[in-house]
């Protein structure tokens, strides 16, 4: 589903990835961890498509196409979702409005037809339950007053909604007490199908005893300094990551 | 001779033919009030860049454009215009076209509410009502507003029985159609609401065409004690059209009103809102939206006047700037040495789209008592760029994703004009008209 090779990317001049290479197959939890400026977050942005990342060496297939060469919008229409560490405060645009919106512009570019309101009404009452998010919070203004963890779900009502194929979950773990964080965990895990694969991007080992990697990697200094199975975590949060980074300069 | 002095000659006799030429049964009464005026206007002249309050709003345009006073005895009857009505219920209806009252199109019959127009005041010289025409603008602080009183021949005079609560809005709508082009219109409304009476009036500037023309208004309204009024304005008219509105808010005891301006058509629009207390316990909260687009200029002038102790005014408006849309914001707030406990907000808030775009906002705070709550912040900023790659994440074009966001700056404002069915079609228009414009912004 996604290959990246040999993937270099600049911010503001100063070289962040240093050459990653991953496969991530269809139905494939993959976790990155790494300690705080390996390139994690850069990492999760340069494929969402944010501005200010400059791409200087590699490549990046997403489903059979160059993905480096598609726009943001394009990316979230080929099915790529990104879950944002910082969500957004958007005051003023409705969250409904915005949900409603996203999906029938991913749907249109599907060659679906848009979802009309009342259809669309009855999935996002169900799809927030599962997440449980508070209905009120679907009349307020995205984001906008929103606890850390209520961001959160709100994240994961999005990716509900549009059922990506590949989706990147960025530190979605970070300011959540263990409730929030079991909750998110679920919603994830709902998430998980033959036909999707996640990539869950995380500093703490914590949010993996809730969702299980089929593989982890370590990123270190802009490069997977390690790959491994769902025990690394354990080993990792035994004994940190100082051994890996000294075996990867010995 | 400059421009501005040919034109003031000009005017003036063109305004003493204009008065000379009205029929002696159309409020031949108000005629002294109109004599006053030309020489009101010939003492103020028109107002220009040399003084501060047009510093940055150039009355040049306007001028070479040549409109002529002249009035339209037009009586429309039929269903063309229907749908310029507001949707649902309403508690009275007042519509002009390219200036004349409609009665055919008007519903004036609500129980408790007199409804007029100036002209048939004029014509069966109903003093009683006319008597307070004037009597908050005075003849004039501006060259317009002196040409306004001396040549004013149709309006609104809407009076509100004391104690009496209405539960739908009143809708004034004056719509300018091509026959309007080339003219200038000078309404003129009076609004009073008596003792503790509430209501909500809806006031509209349409137009059916792209014509030219000019309207050159003044509105008074004056709540007595007690009394409370939501004032919905709407400033959609034609793209060549001027628009000048100068608005006198009294206010006495315990007195609140609540206005909402909507500026989003005209080449050149300029309102400004004058509110005075005239007693204790009184409220005013001004909000605005503006909206200028290639060519466009808009302003607003807002002069809030605590001269008594222990009232509030709040006021919010927002702008949305792109092309080289310029826009002028003044909000001048005075707080008089004897009005202590005087409350008074200002907030300025401007989202530029375009580097074309242009803004001239001054907040003026003069606070000559010492026991006062006062604020006022001015902010001038651009799309946020987080915001912005956030909706395109989710699938959203940028167009589309820029006029979300520009709808969701101008939320705060349009949520004051309360009718969903009002508001949906608000953030229609201000869709279309943003809508082509926001695409790749520069």
């Amino acid at each position: 589903m996604l290959r990246i090779r040999d993937l270099r990317t600049s911010v503001e001049g100063k070289e962040i990835l240093k050459g990653i290479d991953l496969e991530v197959k269809a139905g494939e939890v993959h976790a990155v961890m790494g300690p705080n400026g390996s390139g994690k977050s850069t990492l999760a942005h340069v494929l969402a498509g944010r501005d200010g990342y400059q791409v200087t060496g590699g490549d990046v297939e997403f489903l059979g196409q160059d993905l480096l060469d598609l726009e943001v919008e394009e990316r979230a229409h080929k099915g790529l979702f990104l879950a944002m560490q910082y969500p957004v405060e958007l005051p003023g645009v409705n969250n409904l409005t915005f949900l409603r919106e996203s999906l029938n512009a991913v749907r249109r570019a599907r060659g679906e037809e848009e979802m009309d309101a009342v259809g669309f009404m009855k999935l996002v009452r169900r799809k927030a339950d599962e997440v449980k998010l508070d209905h009120k919070l679907l009349k307020r203004s995205v984001n906008a007053g929103f606890s850390g963890g209520e961001k959160k779900r709100n994240e994961i009502l999005q990716m509900a909604m549009l059922e990506p194929r590949l989706a990147i979950l960025d530190e979605t773990d970070s300011g959540l007490d263990i409730d929030a964080l079991r909750t998110v965990a679920d919603g994830v895990n709902m998430m998980r199908s033959p036909e999707r694969a996640l990539i869950v991007v995380t500093h703490y080992q914590r949010l993996l005893e809730y969702i299980e990697p089929d593989h982890l990697h370590v990123l270190a200094g802009g490069r997977i300094v390690h790959s491994g199975g769902k025990e690394l975590a354990f080993e990792l949060e035994e004994r940190g990551y100082g051994w890996l980074l000294e075996e990867n300069a010995a | 001779m400059t421009l501005q002095s040919q034109a003031v000659s000009d005017f003036q006799k063109a305004t003493q033919h204009y008065i000379a030429g009205l029929p002696l049964d159309r409020g031949a009464w108000l005629t002294d009030h109109r004599w006053s005026a030309v020489t009101r206007f010939s003492d103020l002249g028109f107002p220009d860049k040399r003084q501060e309050a047009w510093r940055y709003t150039s009355i040049e345009g306007l001028l070479k454009q040549g409109f002529v006073t002249s009035d339209s005895d037009m009586e429309v009857v039929g269903t063309e215009f229907e749908h310029h009505f507001l949707d649902g219920p309403t508690a009275g209806r007042v519509v002009f076209v390219d200036g004349a009252f409609q009665p055919s199109l008007s519903d004036t019959h609500v129980p408790g509410v007199r409804i007029n127009n100036l002209r048939s005041a004029m014509e069966t010289s109903d003093l009683e009502t006319l008597k307070s025409v004037g009597t908050l603008s005075g003849p004039g602080t501006h060259g317009f507003s002196a040409l306004n009183m001396a040549t004013m021949r149709d309006g609104a005079l809407i009076r509100v029985s004391a104690g009496l609560r209405l539960d739908a809005p009143i809708d004034l709508v004056s719509i300018s159609t091509s026959s309007a082009s080339g003219r200038a219109m000078r309404p003129r409304h009076l609004i009073v609401l008596e003792q503790d009476a509430e209501a909500t009036l809806v006031e509209r500037y349409l137009s059916t065409s792209d014509n030219a023309y000019f309207t050159n208004l003044v509105c008074e309204v004056l709540l007595e004690e007690g009394a409370s009024l939501v004032h919905q304005r709407v400033q959609q008219e034609s793209p060549s059209a001027y628009h000048l509105a100068d608005l006198h808010i009294e206010l006495q005891a315990d007195a609140s009103y609540r206005g909402v301006n909507l500026a989003i058509g005209g080449a050149w629009s300029r309102t400004k809102i004058g509110n005075s207390f005239a007693a204790p316990g009184a409220s005013c909260e001004l909000h605005g939206l503006y909206l200028a687009g290639e060519g466009q200029l808009v302003d607003f002038h807002l002069d809030v006047d605590h001269g008594v102790p222990g009232c509030d005014s709040r006021e919010n408006f927002r702008g949305i700037l792109y092309g080289n849309g310029r826009a002028v914001f003044d909000g001048r707030i005075l707080v008089q040495k004897q009005a202590q406990k005087s409350s008074a907000h200002l907030s300025n808030a401007n989202l530029m789209l375009s580097r074309r775009a242009e803004i001239d906002t001054k907040p003026q705070l003069e606070i000559l008592a010492d026991d006062v709550m006062c604020s006022h912040g001015t902010t001038v900023g651009q799309i946020d760029p987080q915001a912005l790659f956030y909706l395109r994440s989710r699938g959203l074009s940028e167009e589309r994703a820029r006029r979300l966001l520009c709808l969701g700056f101008a939320s705060e404002i349009l949520e004051q004009f309360e009718s969903g069915s009002l508001q949906d079609h608000l953030a229609e228009l201000i869709q279309q008209k943003i809508g082509s414009e926001t695409k790749g912004a520069s």
